[in-house]
């Protein structure tokens, strides 16, 4: 393809999108939407597997103890839960302590504790941490069964159920990418089929000067592949923007929440973006060309 | 140039077009095909460029096998052809300039080259002086000058012309060959379909005349008027 041609191509290409400016406008905004949705949604699926991947890391184990354990035994416990295989590290919680981290986890409303007296109702207990979530399994029974414990709990079912919902996401997110993917595919072809139509004289003249197919169709490739990536970017940036000030909501209220960094992630999900935008463009402008060349 | 053996045309309507054609046109003829309305002249002219394909028989033009070109050949085929309809068919948003210079552009001619032959074709027909008119700013005359530029730009084997005077009056009409003189004594051959009585009679150039499908007749020097000893 020689330079004078590619200068052509290029030239027919932004010529018709000015010559549709209306339509032009309403493809990529089309795009942009559907994109920014499904951006949206990409986010959501991805923050919401990065939390049950966190959370599944971060399995604890809590040891309660009886009430009635000696503080011998609880030192014996103590040292056989350290010495447990695949523990990595175990911290002792005091009945004191217990009732102060809940008294400041109830704030302001505290007082209600002021029912209950002079009486702490929290027994001594361990936080074991492991280091595969694998093992609780097996670890849990044996703590169980040891002296002085009253029972061991640990958070699997709140793994669990996280992951059923990220499963949940991921699914109806496939479906609704799927729904989107072909609004913005039927958008485009139509505004390419506009295009089309209005230079169809244009079209059946170069089929008889003998312009090859290929020569018909790249202006019009092009142009749906422009409108694709316009629309991509447009998503993109308003994408940018919507996480990072959520970012900063998010860490000003809940510090510790594992939300995923903001860069490079960012950067893949606009390069993700702009790739499916523009190849949408190029599908939407193929579709309706092929009725047109078979002249 | 131009050989059909046994061509046929049947349309899916069931309509004959052609029957059983056989013609032989030599490098450089100028060629009328002449016939009243539906006679089959349109399907005649468009079987050259591959419009229309025949239901039976043999088509070569400049020796290749028209029929048994595969879809991504007839660009190349159309090529060596120059194509003229009674509708002149200009791109109105393109000047005079623009609308010849397309012809080369979509064969990725050079640009220098689509600027010096543009002139040169302009020349001939007469129009220089309006390269950069739109078509809607031209007589009927002037605009079908365009369309032959634009059929000669890139040096055709053969000119297909379907009824070019059809929209012109008698004094353009006469001016209008006169150009399809010069392009056919430059060796460039010519198929012409035409109803025009008077053209053909004074060029005094081979004419095929069709009839429900038919050659009627086929005469070396011929007229436009059915003789009844035929």
């Amino acid at each position: 393809m020689s330079l004078s041609t590619k200068e052509y191509f290029v030239k027919e290409t932004f010529k018709s999108i000015k010559r549709n400016q209306l339509m032009s406008f309403a493809s990529v905004s089309t795009v942009a939407v559907s994109l920014l949705v499904l951006g949206m949604f990409l986010l959501m699926v991805m923050n919401a597997n990065n939390l049950a991947k966190y959370l599944e890391s971060q399995v604890q184990i809590s040891v309660y103890m009886e009430d009635s354990a000696s503080q011998n035994t609880l030192t014996a416990a103590e040292k056989s839960l350290k010495t447990m295989p695949g523990v990595t590290k175990v911290t002792s919680i005091t009945k004191t302590q217990a009732m102060a981290k809940f008294k400041q986890r109830l704030g302001d409303q505290n007082r209600l504790l002021d029912a209950l007296g002079e009486e702490n109702p929290f027994p001594y207990s361990f936080d074991v941490q492991v280091d595969k979530p694998e093992r609780i399994a097996q670890i849990v029974p044996k703590i169980d069964e040891m002296k002085g414990v009253e029972t061991a709990k640990f958070g699997q079912e709140v793994v669990e159920h996280m992951f059923k919902l990220t499963k949940l996401l991921r699914m109806g997110g496939l479906l609704l990418v799927f729904l989107l993917a072909m609004a913005t595919l039927f958008i485009i072809s139509n505004t390419i089929r506009i295009t089309v139509f209005a230079r169809r004289r244009e079209v059946s003249i170069m089929k008889y000067v003998g312009a090859t197919n290929w020569f018909i169709r790249w202006p019009f490739l092009l142009e749906g592949m422009f409108l694709g990536f316009a629309g991509a970017m447009v998503a993109s940036l308003v994408l940018i923007q919507i996480y990072l000030a959520l970012q900063e909501k998010v860490y000003a209220t809940l510090a510790f929440f594992p939300l995923i960094t903001a860069w490079p992630f960012l950067a893949y999900l606009s390069l993700f973006l702009i790739i499916t935008g523009t190849a949408i463009g190029a599908a939407g402008s193929c579709i309706p060309l092929r009725k047109f060349l078979d002249v | 140039m131009l050989l059909m053996k046994g061509i046929s045309k049947t349309y899916p309507s069931g309509a004959v077009a052609l029957r059983s054609v056989d013609i032989h046109i030599k490098p450089g003829e100028f060629v009328f095909v002449v016939g009243p309305s539906g006679a089959g002249k349109s399907t005649f002219v468009k079987m050259l460029f591959r419009e229309v394909i025949p239901t039976t028989g043999k088509l070569f033009v400049d020796g290749v096998d028209v029929i048994g070109l595969k879809p991504e050949e007839i660009p190349f085929l159309r090529r060596q052809l120059g194509i003229i309809f009674q509708d002149y068919r200009l791109l109105n948003e393109r000047t005079v300039y623009d609308n010849i210079a397309f012809a080369m552009q979509v064969i990725e001619t050079p640009y220098r080259q689509i600027k010096r032959r543009v002139a040169a074709v302009l020349d001939l027909v007469g129009l220089r002086s309006r390269a950069g008119d739109y078509p809607g700013e031209l007589s009927g005359g002037e605009q079908q000058r365009v369309a032959i530029a634009r059929a000669i730009v890139n040096d055709p084997l053969l000119v297909i012309a379907d009824e070019p005077t059809g929209n012109l009056d008698p004094e353009t009409s006469r001016d209008i060959m006169k150009i399809f003189t010069q392009i056919n004594d430059s060796g460039t051959t010519i198929v012409m379909a035409t109803h025009d009585k008077n053209i053909v009679d004074s060029m005094e150039k081979r004419v095929i005349a069709i009839e429900d499908g038919y050659i009627v007749r086929d005469d070396a020097k011929g007229v436009y008027g059915y003789e009844p000893e035929h």
